[in-house]
């Protein structure tokens, strides 16, 4: 039997037309249109994913996006401008010489600096902040590896003691890592500087939601997964700053940050793909800056016969990397906005320049990766095994970047083996030297080229197997000891010669990060430096 | 009385299994939490990784580290997230809230909408607002939720402008003093009606979003059961007895046609609050989805097994309170 259409039955479509009404009503109550916050010339907003970030506390912290916040709320001894990667400039330190009798480092501090807090900023703050780095043995403490002790001279005078005597050091101390905070603030939340404090330092939790620093603005709270909110520091030595609060949105997924920064509801998106980005051309509200990171994406392989017999023969090794269409992957895979180091230290650091990757790095050339398969004795070519997280990068995927190197490499007869796997299953196969070749992306807490050489000739190649040549890791450890700046050059660029003619690694992409900036704001400054944004400077359009 | 206690007792074994398994399997996942949570440098140093397996006893034995969450779990601890450095407990607090909001104002929406328009559907079938409630269900199921997420964000926050974008509420607005975490109902306590407006609206398109399959499941299994209700004998004889259409429908049909959508709805509202990833990664939603997510890529194995107990206990409570509504609505079930 069928049921009556519609029919004349009015109690139920009274209530259903009531219903309807006041699901309508309830939408309608909901989506009101919020107050614009362009309106609003006092706060600062930006749209960033921070869902990485663990802790704020600068002695532990070795995530991606916190830097931004604690470049803005910190201040370090000594500091990079934005433009210029390797001449150290001053911060907190007005002066500062290097005394080679005592392996030190002496700092002249700034008299007058005040912390958020009114109190001022003495070397004793700089003893306790330093100290508690070492201490507390967390992450960062790795970067402070060569930093034996700290001693206070005068209220205004603080040694730095070098493990190994190396000037060139002085620029790991502008890394946030590095940050000076009060002592006096950070102790009364159950902080300590002292050996033990592995075990007793309770101050984390404290400073993680509370900056105790010097720098333009101060941190007033951190809720996970949703935002950091920063106030102006009113006794900030530099004067006051525009903005009365900066709110750093976390905002993970591009498409939303795209939206917010369209409407001006955000004045910085920050991680927008190139696709949204190339959306914004000639959309007047809003523009977009670029700038050169100092990150690098690269493809080492394996010397280990064990492994892979013909990765281990070094003309194997060169042959994939003739095979290579370098310039196909920037134009056709990241839009253009890539630049290609020659070798394992990124343009920008070390006197790396792009003539210098033009003039010594690998070059597409089939004619000549056939002829080193020759040599190799292996003429039909050889196969391997490439291992990759499945997960998005820059504005591409691995997953498309390996493709690209496996369709390139194949036209000279070799054969990859493509392994995508979770993120965390490729590092643990990375870091313990499992893999026959990987796509691993590359950074450093701070623009010293030592960082990255000795990586490359100590825990990165003890993974690929490479057995290096102990004159080249002199040359390395001279060139960090190397006072003159030219020549410290020239000892990296031969440095950086033989690990090209060693062809265990080969560097695919140096990234140039862009973000769009709506009109509301002006004074934006990039930097490849690890805080990303000089927030201080930024203020917004009358 | 026993057959609640029985229940009770099945409940809570069948969640300790859960863990087991959950324990078992990230224990055979071939990646190194290690190198989940350390940065390269700091995972080729030693120290720092003798320290960190030690401070997270890496290194003990499969039984002992789960006999070790056991007599946690007896304490009504649930043992340290490796990522964040936080007692478990204190994320699953801080998160939660967020997600029971989204899910229960979805939950509401998907009920509202998809029960009524579900009877309409049975009622009328195959007229206009049948064809209607098909199409919503269809489009409901069958959708991407990170599509519809991206449709809605664009077409009523970037296009049409009326609605607010991504998070609990506006950047210039203060969260009220947290009582239940629930912002609606903490701005409510407070009084503080601006902020009541904001979290609502702010709720408006993510808990739309996420209703729209729960909805359409809802939707369909309302009109299937009603139409198998409205033509079984006891409806022929209320409508031979002269009843208006609406009393048989409401007071005869329905009652009976409630059963199998009380199911669907326990089960709905279990999915909602351990379903949110994708809605919660759209719009910027700080809940237990994005927790989740960030402990299974990362490896944190104390957070993952507290997350897999919370979710395993959601399921059973659910599904148990689903259970005993029966005795209410349908009377056989007591003689049973």
């Amino acid at each position: 039997m069928r049921i009556a259409k519609p029919g004349p039955w009015a109690v139920t479509r009274r209530m259903w037309v009531g219903g309807a009404a006041a699901v309508l009503a309830a939408v309608t109550l909901g989506l009101h249109a919020p107050a614009a916050h362009a309106a609003d010339k006092k706060t600062l907003v930006i749209g960033m994913d921070i869902g990485d970030g663990r802790t704020y506390d600068p002695a532990r912290q070795a995530d991606l996006s916190p830097p931004l916040t604690l470049g803005a709320v910190y201040e370090q001894l000594v500091t990079l401008s934005a433009d210029d990667l390797s001449d150290v400039k001053p911060m907190l330190a007005e002066s500062w010489t290097f005394n080679q009798v005592k392996g030190a480092w002496v700092f002249k501090l700034k008299p007058g600096v005040k912390f958020w807090s009114g109190d001022p900023l003495t070397a004793e703050d700089v003893k306790f902040s330093l100290d508690r780095l070492i201490n507390l043995k967390d992450q960062p403490s790795a970067d402070a590896a060569n930093l034996q002790r700290v001693e206070v001279v005068d209220p205004l005078t603080v040694e730095l003691y070098l493990k190994v005597s190396a000037p060139s050091n002085l620029i790991d101390l502008t890394g946030t890592v590095f940050s000076i905070y009060s002592k006096k603030m950070v102790e009364a939340q159950g902080g300590t500087s002292a050996a033990d404090a592995k075990d007793k330092d309770k101050a984390t939790a404290w400073l993680n939601t509370t900056s105790a620093g010097s720098g333009a603005y101060r941190m007033v709270s951190w809720e996970r997964n949703a935002q950091v909110v920063l106030a102006r520091n009113p006794h900030y030595h530099g004067g006051a700053v525009p903005f009365e609060r900066v709110v750093i949105r976390h905002i993970s997924d591009g498409a939303a940050q795209l939206l917010a920064v369209r409407r001006g509801d955000i004045d910085i998106a920050m991680n927008l793909n190139a696709e949204q980005l190339e959306s914004l051309n000639g959309v007047k509200d809003v523009s977009i800056l670029k700038t050169t990171s100092i990150d690098t994406l690269l493809m080492p392989m394996t010397s280990s016969a064990t492994m892979n017999p013909a990765l281990a023969k070094k003309q194997a090794r060169q042959a994939v990397a003739a095979a290579i269409d370098y310039d196909g992957l920037i134009k056709g895979l990241v839009g253009g906005y890539s630049q290609r180091p020659p070798s394992f230290i990124p343009i920008g650091a070390g006197g790396v320049t792009e003539a210098s990757a033009k003039a010594i790095g690998f070059k597409e050339d089939l004619p000549k990766a056939r002829r080193l398969l020759q040599e190799a004795g292996l003429p039909n070519g050889f196969g391997f095994e490439l291992i990759y997280p499945n997960t998005p990068y820059f504005s591409t995927t691995f997953q498309l970047i390996a493709q690209k190197i496996q369709s390139d490499v194949a036209r000279v007869g070799i054969k990859i083996d493509l392994k995508p796997m979770d993120a965390v299953n490729w590092r643990t196969q990375f870091n313990g030297g499992k893999a026959q070749s990987v796509l691993a992306f590359w950074t450093a807490t701070a623009p010293n080229p030592y960082i990255w050489a000795s990586a490359s000739v100590q825990r990165l190649a003890k993974r690929m197997y490479w057995e290096v040549p102990a004159d080249v890791t002199d040359l390395v450890e001279q060139a960090r000891a190397e006072p003159d700046t030219k020549k410290q050059q020239a000892m990296y660029l031969k440095y950086q010669q033989a690990l090209i003619e060693q062809a265990n690694y080969i560097m695919l992409l140096q990234p140039i990060y862009r973000v769009a900036v709506h009109k509301n704001v002006t004074g934006v400054e990039l930097t490849a430096n690890i805080w990303k944004l000089d927030m201080k400077k930024v203020r917004a359009v009358p | 009385m026993r057959y609640i206690f029985q229940r009770l007792l099945t409940m809570a074994l069948t969640a300790l299994a859960a863990t087991v398994v959950i324990f078992l399997i990230s224990a055979q996942v071939p990646g190194d939490p290690v190198v989940a949570q350390l940065g390269d440098l700091a995972a080729s140093d030693p120290v720092i990784v003798k320290n960190f397996r030690e401070r997270w006893r890496l290194d003990d034995p499969l039984p002992v580290r789960y006999w070790t969450f056991l007599t946690h779990l007896a304490k009504g601890d649930l043992g340290m997230s490796i990522s964040t450095q936080r007692p478990v407990m204190d994320d699953v607090r801080q998160y939660a809230p967020a997600t029971i909001e989204l899910a229960t104002y979805a939950f509401a929406i998907s009920l509202l909408i998809g029960v009524p328009l579900g009877i309409a559907a049975g009622v009328w079938r195959d007229s206009w607002i049948d064809n209607l409630a098909r199409m919503i269900s269809l489009v409901g199921v069958s959708a991407p939720t990170f599509w519809l997420a991206f449709i809605a964000l664009s077409l009523f926050y970037g296009g049409l402008q009326i609605a607010p974008g991504p998070g609990r509420l506006d950047v210039v607005s203060i969260p009220p003093e947290s009582v239940t975490g629930l912002y609606t109902i903490d701005a409510a306590l407070a009084g503080d009606w601006a902020t009541w407006r904001d979290a609502l609206a702010h709720l408006v398109l993510p808990s739309g979003v996420l209703a729209a399959a729960t909805m359409g499941l809802i939707t369909r299994t309302t009109r299937a059961s009603m139409l198998d209700t409205l033509n079984q004998d006891y409806v022929r004889v209320a409508r031979s007895k002269g009843l208006t259409e609406g009393r048989i429908v409401l007071r005869h049909a329905l009652p009976n046609a409630l059963l199998p959508i009380v199911t669907l709805a326990g089960i709905a509202y279990a999915i909602l609050l351990t379903g949110a990833v994708m809605t919660e990664t759209i719009f910027s939603w700080p809940g237990l989805g994005r927790y989740t997510f960030r402990s299974a890529v990362t490896l944190d194995v104390p957070a993952i097994m507290g997350i897999t107990l919370i979710v395993a206990v959601v399921y059973l409570v659910i599904n148990f309170l689903t259970d005993l509504s029966y005795l209410v609505l349908d009377p056989r079930a007591t003689r049973r």
